[in-house]
């Protein structure tokens, strides 16, 4: 309730260039923010989000370029580089258990799938470039899963995973379901790799991993060989430009797959019905808050540039807005937007398991836990990207 | 600045076709209305009647509905202003209204041929009608009913389509200035925002161009509320005033004056707050009366504190104009409720709490108790 809209942008109009002339500026790109003629109109009702009386008539002098570069070198190629080592050793441990389906060996395969999908949740928000030319978040991480589906793939032996029809049978949910959905007990478990239809079994695990890999290792190649470069050079203002692209990239990743996939929907929140199977990682049954909140996390630290692992923080989206100065009534929007990042951790993080607060009817703590993180949506989508002048392309049809 | 002119019908077109649509309204409406009859059907099952809330296994009579992917559910309580950030609030009125539902099969169907007294549920004589109350007094149905006008209805029009956060949603302005239309559509997305929130009115007017024509006989919700306050003569006007606001801002939205627009935006919300709050006060002060005979007409007392019951409930999703806020909170909405339905409920609510709420409610708008009363 009482949410703040802005209807009316601002005019303002960003010029890029080697404005103060030095022959070693000529590569810097300074966007200039020309205040002249800044209009903004609200109605009683409506707090504006806007630079501050201070830097009227001043130039803000924002390096998109250096942002760009430090998103590519600091956070989404070490993130890339990080998964599919995960990747990697997930495939060792499948190998092992595969040859040798002891408990030990099912163990270690659940941890290390816990591992890589842990560190999923910090890459999924790119889908950009090489990963959005190849679907790579529809490939790896559709839930539900589809069990049927995977089974009779099973069965039959020949699957081809290309198939966009077979999403919903492979990737992180599938390994999900043939690693803690497919009996109660781990014994039972066992029993499927060990018994008449092991082999088959087995090699349905393998072939989801190597699927996994082969994607990743695309997507790691095409940031390396030409991506990277084209991503920092394409520094504008423009809808095409990285910047604008990249933040409609990671608001969409917000609101639609952390907000409302992890939560929103398996919580009813659209339907008005609880969807308990749309958890993410169903079967495991006690992984969904924990993929979340990093997820939650990840969204967080590319907001504040925060280098991958032990990656060099820079420039980020929350320097971005200092440099113009944004505020939202009174208060610098970038800490606002952290706070509320901050409330929204710490409000999940009091919750039970996902599985357990979704038995509840209507599941009210699950949906206040939600709220916090919704809350986040008029910050960036609205507050945020005014002050960017960032157009978002993409809209909600309520279907009417 | 171009004048723009209040339109006579509510009729706007681009090159030749119309350019108005809310066939979904109407739909939420048709099956909120087959809703609230199949409610006084004993054959009703909980299942049936949860599943037409939220349209699931073909539980309309109407093939069309059942076909259709709106619900009602969906839609209560869910508009952007007061619940996009308010989950939990949106499921905790969802909850109520799933519980009149579940009561009314199981609290009420199975008392059909009890006779109705304090604390005991049953059949209650209101005149030449039979009415069938809770252990307090409560009618389910009328709860039901006279709550959606607020939680869907009132909600969806005040607090989401006419609300700049919806108008201006993503690149709509941009588009509306410019004459972009929407994907295969004859509408501007700001253009259909506006007509959505006309339609939850005037959905299944007769003529809908020119609905005030049979304004009151158009459904069992806002419109008819709306043809009866405008019938109150210290009302009168009160449907034009409103019928003008929603022409005019269409008109203006097509004009691209988003500042007529918006002066229309707070008629609207005055005005349709007031609908639901003269409403409230009528049936409160129609239901003291009853009460306050010699030889009390429960029944009939009955029927009205039901009907008062839904719209103070309503009052929840009223707008205050130039605020984000509701005229009355949820909170004190249950403060309300609570006050006329603790113990026996109907049975033994004082005139005194039905007078104090009546002139709470009126007090924070432009009637008094006595305009309403009548």
């Amino acid at each position: 309730m009482n949410k703040k809209h802005i209807f009316v942008r601002p005019k303002r109009r960003f010029f890029e260039g080697s404005f103060f002339g030095h022959e070693k500026d000529l590569m810097k790109r300074i966007v200039l923010l020309v205040l002249g003629g800044l209009l903004i109109a609200c109605s009683s009702e409506d707090d504006p989000t806007s630079p501050n009386e201070s830097s009227i008539g001043a130039a803000v002098n924002f390096d998109r370029s250096s942002m760009l570069a430090h998103w590519a070198d600091a956070i989404i190629q070490p993130g890339y580089a990080d998964f599919l080592s995960q990747l990697q050793t997930l495939e060792a441990r499948a190998t092992q258990f595969t040859e040798t389906p002891s408990d030990a060996n099912l163990t270690a395969l659940q941890s290390q799938w816990e591992n890589a999908y842990t560190v999923w949740q910090k890459i999924s928000m790119f889908e950009i470039g090489p990963a959005e030319a190849i679907n790579y978040r529809l490939n790896i991480n559709i839930y539900p899963s589809n069990t049927d589906l995977i089974l009779r793939n099973i069965q039959e032996g020949s699957y081809n995973l290309n198939l966009s029809s077979n999403r919903v049978a492979k990737g992180f949910p599938a390994l999900d379901y043939l690693l803690f959905g497919l009996a109660e007990t781990k014994n039972e478990t066992l029993a499927f790799y060990s018994g008449s239809q092991g082999i088959a079994y087995g090699n349905y695990l393998l072939a989801l991993i190597a699927d996994m890999k082969a994607l990743t290792e695309t997507v790691k190649m095409g940031w390396e060989s030409g991506y990277r470069d084209t991503f920092v050079a394409n520094d504008g203002n423009s809808a095409t430009a990285s910047v604008d692209r990249l933040v409609n990239d990671f608001i969409f990743y917000f609101e639609k797959h952390l907000r409302a996939g992890k939560m929103g929907i398996p919580a009813g929140v659209f339907s008005g019905a609880v969807m308990k199977q749309n958890i993410e990682a169903l079967y495991h049954g006690n992984y969904s808050k924990h993929l979340f909140l990093t997820g939650l996390i990840a969204v967080q630290d590319f907001f504040n540039g925060k280098g991958y692992g032990d990656a060099p923080d820079g420039q980020s989206l929350a320097t971005y807005i200092t440099a113009l100065n944004a505020v939202k009534e009174g208060a610098d929007l970038s800490l606002l937007i952290n706070t509320q990042f901050d409330q929204a951790k710490t409000r999940v993080a009091t919750l039970a398991s996902f599985k357990e607060e979704l038995q509840q009817q209507p599941p009210i703590e699950f949906l206040e836990a939600y709220d916090t993180v919704q809350r986040l949506v008029p910050l960036l989508k609205v507050d945020m990207v005014s002050a960017m002048s960032i157009t978002i392309d993409f809209v909600d049809a309520d279907g009417d | 600045m171009v004048v723009v002119n209040t339109p006579e019908t509510y009729s706007f077109e681009r090159d030749g076709n119309s350019t108005v649509s809310f066939s979904g309204q109407t739909t939420r409406i048709q099956m909120a209305n087959e809703i609230i009859n199949r409610m006084k059907d004993f054959s009703a099952t909980e299942t049936i009647l949860l599943n037409m809330f939220s349209n699931e296994n073909s539980s309309f009579s109407n093939e069309d509905l059942n076909s259709s992917s709106k619900n009602v559910k969906s839609k209560t309580a869910a508009s952007k202003d007061f619940f996009e950030s308010n989950a939990a609030g949106s499921a905790a009125v969802r909850a109520d209204f799933e519980g009149w539902l579940t009561a009314q099969v199981n609290e009420t169907f199975p008392a059909q041929n009890t006779v109705a007294s304090a604390g005991v549920a049953g059949q209650i004589a209101d005149g030449s009608s039979t009415r069938y109350v809770s252990a307090k007094g409560l009618e389910y149905n009328q709860a039901f009913n006279k709550s959606l006008i607020g939680a869907l209805m009132v909600d969806q029009i005040l607090n989401n389509y006419i609300s700049t956060g919806v108008l201006y949603a993503g690149s709509n302005k941009e588009n509306n200035n410019n004459g972009v239309v929407a994907d295969s559509k004859e509408y501007t997305n700001m253009e259909h925002k506006w007509d959505e929130a006309y339609g939850y009115l005037y959905g299944t007017s007769a003529d809908k161009a020119n609905p005030n024509e049979t304004i009151g006989s158009d459904d069992s919700f806002l419109n008819k509320y709306l043809g009866k306050v405008d019938a109150d003569s210290d009302f009168s006007g009160m449907a034009q005033t409103i019928f003008d606001a929603f022409a005019l801002g269409r008109a203006a939205i097509v004009a691209k004056d988003y500042t007529l627009r918006d002066a229309q935006t707070a008629i609207l919300r005055e005005n349709i707050s007031q609908v639901v709050a003269v409403r409230a006060v009528y049936y409160l002060q129609q239901g003291k009366n009853a009460l306050a005979t010699e030889t009390p007409d429960y029944g009939a007392a009955f029927h009205d504190l039901s009907e008062g019951y839904g719209f103070i409930y309503s009052l929840q999703f009223t707008r205050k104009p130039g605020t984000n806020s509701p005229y009355f909170s949820r909170a004190e909405v249950l403060s309300f409720l609570d006050q006329i339905t603790t113990g026996n409920g109907f049975w033994e609510v004082s005139p005194t709490t039905l007078e104090t709420i009546s002139t709470e409610i009126a007090s924070r708008f432009n009637f008094t108790v006595a305009e309403a009363k009548d």
